[in-house]
């Protein structure tokens, strides 16, 4: 397993606040990875610096076989090489139909002129009717996305990270709003994308990590407090303090 | 679910059947081929505001489909009628004083004519000298191309810099309103090469066609301009009913989403930008041909709200919508500014509809907002949808 994602030393203040502290992670590929932590932990911040977002002041981002640097590139560039990014307040094109949200989620040439002149080929068409049968969406093609449900928008935008088929994927809290039974789905269909991608899964719910049987990065106050399997972690006196008070 | 645009878009089949009648309609009540019903100055009102529609239509791509609230589109407008109107006006002038050399003994040579007509054109600012940005005004073709390229070149380089910073929202309509006013306030200079207040004049006169009539002019620019409006509207329906459309809808909605897609958003902003600059660069040159004189007045900051507010009031996003709102809100300022609406005499106080033209526009605007928040095109939506329950 090689890494793919090499995050060393990054540190990030706004207004004085240290919101990332030293934070040093790596992921290689196929992996799957949770990070938990308490709120402000860092976690978001940390998705925003490796997709563009935000610029560390100090460290380094390298990513893929080449060890290429991710801080000269913009989000747009970022997303090309492979980054997906899932947030957590579902955002998806509300004013537009399912199809199009997985439509321009696609992974197919970014630039102006080639959408213009963008046809939808025959496997567009059969990998979007794969992906909706896969979230459930099949028969809210032509829907707005805007009237769906919560859930169901957690759903597409999911859906929208499958289609531009990224190599690593940043998941933040996939499961909210989603029932048990969709939380099962949703548990199953990352595990699959872990066997050939690497997934980074932000969740708050320990349960929802337990299913996820991998890896756990535990963040707190912007560094990482402490990496194992759940168990492991999960018996680590610092963790249990940061995460029950003392 | 690929189906031709006409079939996905029941607008476009409307809108050109639409134009056609009118185009049709004007024409068999014109002076120069019909009843005569229509006056010259009426074909040149109804032409001049279908190239206001046509400035709508490019205000609608940019602000309504791309959400770059542009308030500084008429200097795009008045560039075009600028261009045209360097070529207008030096031919026009050549022929006036090549006409007048000729009753001379000796033929005037091309560089007394050349002198001559600078003079002419230039004497009101005090000048005799062709300034450097008439260089191409000697040929048509070249204006033509200056028509194109000097709104589109603005376009590309101010937003270039505007979108290559993240500028967005309010602090960019302020740059846009910027731009128009230091454009206009530039022009006003006498030095400037470009008649200072005094714009470009006679415009109405096009070289070659002297035997022909103003109606009959009236009715061919009429007719370019409703071509322009219909081909720009097949365009422009294209251009958002792709792929491309979803893109900038998305940026409108959701930009920094689009950017996690992997779109790089400062190049798709920087396309309909250029492309609504340059749309706006041919309706002025189309429109001034029509309103006879071009001059710095016409891209004051005003202008280019009252575009907006246009777009506003026939609702955003449906490309009709602006077309409608143009042509409605255009034809009424007209109407009453043109001293066309009687006065109305209370005894005490005179309604002057001059004066209370922009009171009656905000309240307009205002009742929009309330009662139609989706503009007139909007209207035109909830009309059709009921019909079809």
């Amino acid at each position: 397993m090689n890494s793919l994602l090499e995050v060393q030393g990054i540190s990030v203040s706004f207004d004085g606040f240290r919101a990332i502290n030293n934070l040093s992670f790596v992921i290689g590929c196929p992996e799957m990875r949770a990070v938990i932590g308490p709120n402000g932990a860092g976690k978001t911040t940390f998705m925003d610096i490796v997709t563009g977002k935000t610029r560390p002041d100090t460290g380094s981002v390298r990513w893929g076989e080449t060890g290429r640097s991710l801080l000269a590139l913009s989000e747009a560039e970022i997303a090309q090489v492979g980054v997906g990014r899932k947030f957590q307040r579902p955002t998806v094109f509300e004013d537009q139909s399912v199809w199009d949200n997985l439509r321009v989620s696609l992974k197919k040439p970014r630039g102006p002129i080639a959408a213009l002149f963008d046809r939808v080929t025959e496997a567009d068409r059969a990998r979007i009717d794969e992906i909706a049968a896969e979230i459930g969406l099949s028969d809210h093609l032509d829907r707005p996305a805007g009237i769906l449900s919560h859930g169901q928008k957690q759903w597409l935008e999911i859906g929208m990270l499958l289609a531009q088929d990224p190599r690593l994927l940043l998941v933040d809290e996939p499961a909210a709003g989603m029932t048990t039974e969709e939380r099962e789905h949703t548990t199953a269909l990352l595990k699959r994308l872990a066997q050939s991608h690497a997934v980074v899964v932000v969740e708050h719910d320990m349960e929802f990590v337990r299913r996820l049987e991998c890896r756990v990065t535990v963040l707190h106050e912007g560094s990482v407090l402490a990496e194992g399997s759940l168990d492991h972690v999960m018996a680590d006196e610092r963790v249990i303090e940061v995460y029950l008070g003392r | 679910m690929e189906r031709s645009i006409f079939a996905r878009n029941p607008s476009v089949p409307i809108f050109i059947g639409v134009l056609t009648l009118l185009a049709l309609g004007v024409t068999v009540m014109s002076e120069a081929y019909g009843t005569g019903a229509i006056s010259v100055s009426f074909t040149k009102v109804l032409g001049m505001t279908l190239c206001l529609c046509l400035a709508a239509l490019a205000m609608d791509l940019v602000w309504g489909y791309c959400g770059i609230l542009s308030l500084g589109h008429f200097a795009f407008f008045g560039l075009g009628g600028y261009g045209i109107g360097m070529w207008l006006m030096t031919a026009r002038t050549e022929d006036v004083v090549r006409a007048n050399l000729m009753g001379g003994v000796i033929p005037p040579t091309e560089a007394e004519v050349s002198d001559a007509t600078a003079a002419q054109i230039f004497s009101v600012v005090g000048a005799t000298d062709w300034p450097w940005m008439w260089a191409a005004s000697g040929s048509l073709v070249l204006s033509l191309l200056l028509v194109v390229l000097v709104p589109g070149v603005l376009a590309l380089v101010f937003g270039w810099l505007a979108f290559r910073s993240r500028v967005t929202g309010v602090y960019l309509s302020i740059l846009t309103q910027a731009m128009t006013l230091a454009l206009s306030l530039y022009l006003f200079q006498n030095d400037t090469g470009l008649r200072g207040n005094n714009g470009l004049s006679g415009l109405q006169n096009i070289p070659g066609l002297d035997t022909v009539g103003q109606d009959r002019i009236s009715i061919w620019f009429f007719w370019a301009s409703a071509a322009a409006l219909g081909l720009a509207y097949v365009g422009a329906v294209w251009l958002v009913s792709g792929k491309f459309g979803n893109i900038i809808r998305g940026i409108r909605d959701d930009e920094q989403r689009v950017r996690f897609l992997g779109y790089r958003v400062e190049a798709y902003k920087l396309f309909v930008f250029t492309l609504s600059g340059v749309i706006c660069g041919i309706a002025g040159a189309l429109y001034y041909p029509q309103a006879g004189i071009v001059n710095p007045d016409e891209i004051a900051p005003i202008a280019s709200i009252y575009l907006a507010v246009w777009v506003a009031i026939g609702g955003r996003g449906r490309l009709y919508g602006a077309v409608i709102g143009a042509a409605a809100v255009s034809l009424l300022s007209t109407y009453f500014t043109g001293g066309r609406a009687p006065d109305i005499d209370l005894g005490i106080y005179t309604i002057e509809w001059v004066d209370w033209w922009p009171v009656l526009l905000g309240l307009g605007f205002v009742l929009v907002t309330l009662f139609a928040p989706k503009g007139l095109g909007g209207l035109v939506d909830y009309i059709v949808r009921k019909d079809r329950a």
